[in-house]
């Protein structure tokens, strides 16, 4: 049973350690409540609200709703690792769906800057963050066993980042962009073999808003066919996948079952390009590439904007920055705005439905702590 | 705080982990239940002998651990798969090599290659 997603906004993303979580926040709500009372010509009613976030203070959302005058109504907060401000979205469409609310709040807000001088410390009550498996080398691990098996190459791999870095120069809220050679890629700092530093998504500041309706209230609205969201089964000494692939693939499979849809209606898709590495096992582990041709797309331009399936056309976790928990929210924000066709420079010509995953990590023994499939449906335009 | 690592005992160097009794599933460190079937648990021993499954090194400083280290998933014979360190390697050493058990160094399971 589809929602409507009827007002987005972000804030912007980088290093902002001079704003509260407050006022990023503020920027995303403010901008996603003008958005949606733009179209409808009414202030959306808020019956509550679903909260993203990681690191996030205790007491950080309702700090940020007093601002835009949202109080009196319950407030849910959510924390899922990477996969934390989608996890909310599809908390808020379940009780869309269920009739407990007509429409509702959707926030994303991490600010990490004050947090960490390198990279995120990881859990020590952790086996493997305990052991020393920072982040990066989750991933890294990833593209050893993948490239031991010949899934994919070095070269592959930085051209996910070429072309991300790339997509970011038409997204003017994105933390880096630039054009890159693989080259360049590969030559800049080794962070955890074979992912270098411009493999790596950045920490960052920012948040991302959505306003949800049980039923359609604009024409811009666009809606949200169907999303679903799992914890990884054991990951252990049975798994031939690399970490987190069989958990992608089971959610994605959840959500075009129940969208009635396959991997070939998707003209475009945001993924979990946390390392270069995770946008290639995520783009076969969703069906969007075949196993073992995901690194030659995006070698070949194919997964580009202009190519036949664009992925991350915001410029991704890798240029767009990720703020935990406000990620999956501005992949949604995205999405939208793409479905809509106001996404100007980085525009897919005629996008009609559009693909979120996000990935969160990285407990020990499982296969992942959440992953959320998302499938965006616009109510414009006609296909290419 | 109960230290989250596996526990690495005796000579040769073993994991002392628990496995399955209805299913026999191992696993690298005590829990309830068994996290395939859900059964009771007991006390297991894995190793010395395992097969890297991915390696990489750590360049960056992670915490209080200074770079670089390598770190490998090994496949323990006829055990799980745990995360452990490899003593002495400069480069990630190659998925497939042959490791064994050698004693934890700072509490880290530590394997190096033999082949």
């Amino acid at each position: 049973m589809s929602t409507w997603i009827s007002g987005v906004g972000t804030s912007n993303f980088g290093k902002q350690p001079d704003l509260s979580p407050a006022e990023l926040a503020w920027q995303a709500i403010g901008e996603a409540l003008s958005d949606a009372e733009l179209a409808s010509g009414a202030r959306p009613g808020i019956d509550a609200v679903y909260v993203g976030s990681v690191f996030g203070e205790p007491g950080v959302a309702v700090r940020v709703l007093q601002g835009h005058a949202i109080t009196g109504v319950p407030v849910i907060t959510v924390e899922n690792a990477c996969a934390s401000g989608t996890s909310a979205l599809h908390e808020a469409a379940v009780a869309l769906t269920s009739g407990r609310y007509e429409q509702v709040l959707v926030l994303g807000v991490e600010q990490m800057t004050p947090l960490f001088n390198g990279p995120i410390i990881p859990q020590q009550s952790d086996t493997e963050g305990r052991t020393g498996l920072a982040m990066p080398s989750m991933y890294a691990m990833e593209a050893s066993r993948w490239l031991y098996e010949g899934r994919t190459t070095l070269e592959q791999l930085a051209a996910v980042s070429v072309k991300n870095h790339r997509h970011a120069m038409h997204n003017d809220r994105a933390q880096y962009r630039g054009e890159y050679t693989i080259e360049e890629v590969l030559a800049s700092p080794m962070i955890s073999d074979p992912i270098t530093l411009l493999q790596c998504s950045p920490i960052s500041d920012g948040a991302a808003a959505v306003v949800m309706s049980r039923n359609r209230v604009s024409t811009t609205d666009v809606e949200l066919v169907a999303s679903a969201q799992r914890s990884g089964g054991p990951w252990d000494h049975r798994s031939d996948d690399v970490w987190g692939y069989r958990l992608i693939h089971d959610t994605a499979q959840d959500v075009f079952e129940a969208a009635g849809l396959g991997p070939d209606a998707v003209d475009l898709a945001e993924v979990h390009d946390a390392f270069t590495i995770g946008e290639l096992t995520t783009t076969e582990a969703l069906g969007l590439a075949p196993a073992g041709e995901a690194g030659a797309r995006a070698a070949s331009g194919a997964t580009a904007l202009g190519g036949a399936l664009p992925i991350n056309p915001s410029g991704g976790l890798l240029s767009r920055g990720h703020p935990l928990g406000a990620t999956g929210v501005a992949q949604v924000a995205e999405v939208v705005w793409q479905l809509r066709g106001v996404a100007g420079g980085r525009q897919v010509d005629g996008a009609r439905v559009g693909l979120v995953e996000t990935m969160g990590g990285g407990v020990s023994g499982v296969d992942g702590n959440a992953c959320v499939v998302a499938l965006l449906r616009g109510q414009h335009g006609e296909r290419n | 705080m109960t230290d989250p690592r596996p526990r690495v005992q005796g000579t040769p160097p073993e994991v002392v982990g628990v496995a399955c009794t209805a299913c026999h599933h191992p696993m690298p460190t005590p829990r309830p239940a068994c996290a395939a079937c859900g059964g009771p648990v007991a006390e297991a021993r894995f190793g010395p002998a395992g097969v890297i499954w991915s390696s990489t090194v750590v360049r960056i400083p992670v915490g209080d651990r200074q770079p670089p280290y390598a770190l490998a998933y090994v496949d323990l014979e006829d055990g799980p798969r745990v995360l452990a360190h490899v003593a002495g390697a400069v480069e990630a050493p190659a998925v497939g090599s042959a490791v064994e058990l050698v004693a934890p160094v700072d509490g880290d399971v530590t394997v190096e290659v033999i082949a």
